[in-house]
């Protein structure tokens, strides 16, 4: 009974919790990987928007690997700066 | 309707009226029946089916008046349109006009009649109904019993029928409350009751006494019974001395009372004798009654005269005869005197030879019996020497016998004296070999705890000894929850032990504990994740997350014990501590870092603690242990 008992605790404890040494770069990865999917949506919405609606200029899709790079960034600074500070969940928050 | 029930009615009553009346007439009522025979469709032809069963029997009684007028034709004609309303209500109306003309006559009345039959079997059927089941259910019984007339009679009905079959042995008397059946009646008369009427002042009087006063009348009543019986018994003995006087007495009391009694007086003195005293006492009583009754005439003066007369004439003969008779018994007495004296004389005489005689014999008897009491005692004397005698020579050889009897008990007692005085040291080294052998048994017991112990302790640090090199010899972390289990086993009344091995995290020895080895080279690994952090402000976002990693890398490393708070110099000391083996400093090290550095670090934070926990567990098991076996030695 014993054995059996902390197996599949452990088990549970491996794919709920990463390592704390690996929090920072499971965050990176996110961030980076959100970057990629935003930038190229941004991207893509704006080579669509410079196709139909301003005769093929290149600026449009510029603009919206802008956008969607910019708010991958905010997410990605939100995040870190969440983290720093211990989560703050289910507490009340009074503001001064 | 109503209307139309009457029209039905009246010539239901006056069968003559049809026969008399007019065409037109007929027509006309026709007309007011036709409207109606269309209202009342479904009734004509539910009583149409009937009427053929009950037509016979109205024809026969109303034969004398219909049969001459439509003889075949309304025959045929009702057997035809009998049938045909039913199917098809409007079939020829030349027939319907002739039809309906008899019809109406007889079902106006047959209708009433059928009403009231239907009337009377519906509520026949329904008394019987509700009675049967007023006589199934309490609740309807109830209902029915309130609200229906002579339904409370019909169930009673039943009921007692029901009772009666019940009980037969009471058939008699009504089982239902005399209410039901009606009481009966008690007339109160008129006067009855309270009235104003004044108490009656002789009968009721309570104040008069009676028997409600006290009951000691009854008794007086008795009494005077007594009382008056008591006076005649009293009554009667005057009555027997003086029966006669009662009728005479009313002359005499004055006159004789006053001569008769002083002559009484007079006779007393003379007689001495007590028997006249009291013959003269009786006399003077007889005087004394006849005296005091008033009644008495002087009947009885002279007989009294006579009698006292007769009383005196026998006192002086009784005096007469005593002198003579004291005279001859003086004279008597003389001559027995002189006779007396002669008779002395001579029985002194005779007295005096014979005490000469018996004086000179009985000298002689003294004589001969004081020499043989005098032989006796000497008898005797020698006798009684010789017994004290041979009594004293006894007592002296009693005593010697009981001298020697005496000393042989003292001999006896001597030697068992001895003898058990010898027992007794023999003995008491018995008692000290026992007892000796009773310490050795203790002793053994003793070296047996000792050895128990001993063997306790032994176990104990097999034990630790058990858990610390399946810690020490693993490869990867190994759960040694069953060395500890063991552990505890054996030292389960230690509380230090118990105690220990509960201090431990759970999930150290459900998960096992990392080696120093394994320790090390995780925190290289997390080394390397701090020093990326190393650099990071307080509130750091994306930029300044990117600037830590990239300044890290270009870093010097600091090496050695390094001095600083910085986390490049926590992280140099720690490095060192580790590879010194100091778990302990080298967690207290990392305990100080800040921010990103510490939460990165948690884990082999933890780590490092589960296994310093498990550390000073066994040290202070194995410290025990050892104390256990220094203790029993």
């Amino acid at each position: 009974m014993a054995d059996e008992s902390p197996k599949p605790s452990a088990a549970i404890s491996r794919t709920t919790r990463p390592m704390s040494e690996a929090l920072l770069n499971e965050k990176w990865d996110r961030c980076l990987s959100s970057m990629l999917i935003r930038s190229g949506l941004g991207l893509s919405f704006g080579v669509v928007f410079s196709v139909l609606l301003f005769k093929r200029r290149a600026w449009p899709a510029f603009v919206g690997l802008g956008f969607g790079a910019g708010r991958a960034w905010e997410e990605c600074d939100s995040s870190f700066k969440r983290a720093a500070s211990p989560p703050k969940d289910g507490l009340r928050v009074i503001r001064p | 309707m109503l209307r139309a029930s009457i029209l039905r009615a009246r010539p239901a009553l006056r069968p003559i009226a049809p026969v008399a009346s007019p065409q037109w007439r007929v027509a006309q009522r026709f007309y007011a029946d036709e409207k109606k025979a269309g209202e009342t469709a479904l009734p004509g032809q539910a009583t149409s089916v009937p009427n053929p069963a009950s037509s016979t029997p109205p024809s026969s009684t109303i034969a004398p008046s219909d049969v001459p007028k439509t003889p075949p034709q309304p025959e045929t004609g009702r057997s035809g349109p009998a049938v045909q309303p039913a199917t098809t209500p409007p079939t020829g109306p030349g027939t319907a006009s002739i039809a309906p003309d008899p019809q109406p006559a007889k079902p106006k009345k047959r209708r009433l009649r059928r009403f009231l039959y239907y009337l009377t079997i519906l509520s026949a059927l329904g008394y019987a109904g509700g009675v049967y089941y007023s006589l199934v259910s309490d609740n309807f019984h109830d209902f029915f019993t309130e609200y229906i007339p002579f339904a409370e009679d019909a169930v009673g009905y039943f009921e007692e029928r029901e009772f009666r079959k019940r009980f037969p042995g009471r058939a008699g008397q009504p089982r239902l409350h005399p209410q039901v059946t009606g009481e009966n009646k008690i007339t109160i008369p008129s006067k009855s009751g309270i009235t104003s009427k004044v108490a009656a002042e002789g009968g009721s009087d309570l104040a008069v006494k009676g028997p409600h006063v006290s009951a000691l009348a009854d008794n007086d009543k008795a009494s005077p019974k007594e009382k008056a019986e008591s006076p005649k018994e009293t009554d009667a003995k005057p009555g027997a001395k003086k029966d006669t006087p009662a009728p005479t007495v009313p002359v005499v009391p004055a006159t004789p009372a006053t001569p008769i009694a002083p002559i009484d007086h007079l006779n007393v003195p003379a007689a001495g004798e007590p028997i006249v005293q009291d013959v003269v006492k009786i006399v003077n009583d007889i005087i004394t009654a006849i005296n005091a009754d008033a009644a008495h005439e002087n009947k009885y003066t002279s007989a009294l005269e006579k009698a006292k007369s007769e009383l005196g004439k026998v006192v002086t003969d009784i005096n007469s005869l005593k002198d003579s008779l004291s005279k001859s018994a003086e004279d008597k007495i003389e001559s027995a005197h002189s006779e007396f004296d002669a008779a002395a004389k001579e029985l002194v005489r005779r007295w005096e030879v014979h005490m000469h005689d018996q004086e000179t014999h009985w000298k002689e008897e003294f004589e001969n019996e004081r020499e043989r009491l005098s032989k006796n005692y000497k008898d005797k004397l020698r006798a009684e020497l010789d017994a004290t005698h041979q009594l004293y020579e006894q007592r002296v050889k009693n005593e010697l016998l009981q001298q020697s009897i005496s000393l042989q008990d003292s001999f006896t007692s001597s030697v068992r004296d001895r003898v058990e005085a010898e027992r007794d040291g023999r003995l008491g080294r018995l008692n000290e070999l026992s007892s000796s052998v009773q310490e050795l048994e203790k002793l053994t017991a003793e070296w047996n705890s000792v050895i128990e112990a001993n063997l306790k302790t032994q176990h104990l640090i097999v034990a630790v000894e058990a858990v610390k090199s399946s810690l020490e010899n693993q490869t990867a972390p190994r759960p040694f929850i069953s060395e500890l289990a063991a552990l505890k086993e054996i030292a389960v009344d230690s509380p230090v032990v118990s105690a220990a091995i509960a201090s431990i995290n759970p999930v150290a020895y459900q998960r096992g504990i990392p080696t120093s080895g394994q320790l090390i080279d995780r925190f290289r690994r997390v080394a390397q994740e701090v020093r990326k952090a190393a650099l990071l402000p307080e509130d750091a976002g994306v930029a300044s997350h990117i600037a830590s990693v990239a300044m890290s890398k270009v870093l010097f490393k600091k090496s050695g014990l390094a001095v600083g708070q910085d986390v490049e110099a926590i992280l140099a000391r720690t490095e060192v501590l580790l590879e010194e083996g100091e778990l302990d400093a080298a967690a207290r090290e990392m305990n100080g870092l800040q921010g990103w550095a510490k939460v990165l670090s948690k884990d082999w934070l933890s780590e490092t603690r589960r296994v310093l926990e498990v550390r000073q567990a066994l040290d202070v098991i194995t410290t025990e242990a050892r104390l256990q076996s220094l203790l029993v030695g």
